[in-house]
């Protein structure tokens, strides 16, 4: 008899949502638009400042709202393939335990995600900060939190995406319930992007304490997430 | 079969009930199947046909009584259960914007085959879509579609083969097709089947199974089976508001 192997099971899934998303471009496409318009959207509400106005003052906010809402359009997509023909009763019906299938979609969500999240800060630069001030902190470190929070949001939307997929209504239930689970790492995302970019004295060691406030929200979010997954799934 | 206790049974379920809510889709079903066996399952629409199959196919838990299947516990063994099972529904199961080759690879990864190549190759010239390896699935006719669903679903060799509707939307040459393959197998698997048409399930079954209200209302051998009092009994078993 042969036998399954969840490091096998793991790598097929991620590969086949890559290579989905590869030939449709679905997610990215529709993630990537969201960001941009939302963007314009800020260029024109913020188009009155004038140049003595600092941007940086209010930039890790407008992101992280951007990104949040951009992701909820990825994660609702991430489940209709699986919706389509079907597809997640044969997923389930072969000998993978389900926590497997949690990070293999986890792990493909949370690739979809950085990647339009650093196509965007590129193109906010350029709206943005030119010929203004620019990041106060090694820019690494906005690299680090945009990781740090993507895990998060990655691993509770997952969860949440599974749930709402087959519900009527999936994209308000979705916000609904993923925005309220959202707020303590959006505080500490905006907190730790905010001490990256205005840096100066003493902002790297704030950086660093809203970075541990991220990775605990990350730790405590995904193994609730891990753990939920079979009764989300199951039953 | 190593280290379960089939008892020459496929399938053996005892008081098997599942409720959603205050219904019972499934109350109190017993019956045993003989390993090789075809079972045709009928039943009005809302009988519990597809939740019992469900259930036994670990993708929906019972609520009481239990079931086994290939001599596994449904709920306790289910991950080891799967690897004895396959699935044919009217949903084909694929991704459509995979190719054929790629939806039975991704398959033969979650099964653990050793040579998921070879196997593929050999299913897809089984089911005749060797030429339409290449194209995604979303391009494919219903026929060719439960062609390939049938290739998905033997990919791993399951001892108990779970047809849903397996010929709703075939047009009759995908019909005649479908009937060709399943003769093919019939030896190796063993077949339950769900089915609203009568004539087809007779036909095909050992053993057929009238399910109303969640209630088995006849379960048969296929010999023992009269077929004009087989039509009354599930005529009135559907017009007398049984179901």
């Amino acid at each position: 008899m042969e036998r399954s192997n969840s490091w096998r099971q793991f790598k097929a899934i991620l590969r086949k949502d890559l290579v989905m998303e590869l030939r449709t471009k679905e997610m990215v496409t529709s993630m990537g638009l969201y960001a941009l318009l939302t963007m314009v959207v800020y260029q024109i509400a913020l188009a009155e400042a004038g140049d003595t106005f600092d941007v940086r003052l209010v930039m890790p906010g407008l992101i992280w709202v951007a990104f949040i809402f951009m992701s909820m359009l990825g994660l609702n997509r991430s489940f209709v393939h699986e919706k389509d023909q079907g597809c997640m009763d044969a997923l389930l019906l072969s000998p993978v335990d389900r926590p497997v299938i949690f990070f293999a979609k986890f792990a493909g969500n949370l690739l979809f995600l950085m990647v339009v999240e650093l196509l965007s800060l590129p193109v906010f630069s350029f709206l943005f900060l030119q010929g203004r001030a620019g990041i106060g902190n090694p820019i690494w470190l906005l690299g680090v939190v945009l990781l740090g929070a993507s895990i998060g949001i990655s691993g509770v939307g997952t969860l949440l995406a599974t749930m709402t997929v087959n519900t009527k209504g999936k994209d308000v239930m979705l916000s609904v319930l993923f925005v309220p689970l959202m707020y303590p790492l959006l505080r500490a995302a905006v907190g730790a992007t905010f001490a990256a970019v205005i840096g100066g004295p003493g902002t790297v060691q704030t950086f660093w304490l809203f970075m541990a406030w991220v990775a605990g929200f990350d730790v405590i979010m995904v193994l609730v997430a891990y753990g939920l997954y079979e009764f989300v799934v199951g039953v | 079969m190593e280290e379960t206790a089939r008892n020459g049974l496929a399938v053996e379920t005892r008081e098997l009930t599942r409720s959603f809510g205050v219904r019972k889709a499934l109350n109190n079903i017993t019956f045993e199947l003989p390993e090789g066996a075809f079972l045709s399952i009928f039943g009005p629409n809302g009988a519990g046909k597809t939740t019992l199959v469900k259930v036994l196919t670990t993708l929906l838990n019972p609520s009481s009584g239990t079931a086994r299947v290939s001599g596994y516990d449904v709920v306790n063994d289910a991950v080891e259960l799967r690897h004895h099972i396959g699935l044919i529904s009217h949903n084909p199961l694929l991704y459509p914007d995979l190719t054929a080759e790629e939806n039975l690879l991704f398959f033969a990864e979650m099964y653990g085959l050793k040579d998921p190549k070879g196997r593929v190759n050999k299913l897809l010239a089984d089911v005749e879509l060797d030429h339409r390896r290449l194209d995604v699935t979303g391009t494919f006719s219903r026929g060719m579609l439960q062609r390939l669903s049938i290739a998905r679903a033997l990919l791993h060799k399951p001892d108990v083969l779970f047809l849903d509707e397996p010929y709703s939307g075939l047009d009759p040459h995908a019909m005649d097709i479908l009937d060709g393959l399943i003769a093919q197998i019939r030896g190796e698997h063993t077949f339950v089947m769900i089915s609203h048409d009568l004539d087809k399930g007779l036909e095909l079954c050992s053993h057929a199974l009238i399910l109303a209200s969640g209630k088995v209302v006849l379960f048969e051998e296929r010999q023992n089976i009269d077929v004009r009092t087989f039509r009354e009994t599930y005529r009135a078993t559907v017009g007398t508001g049984v179901a």
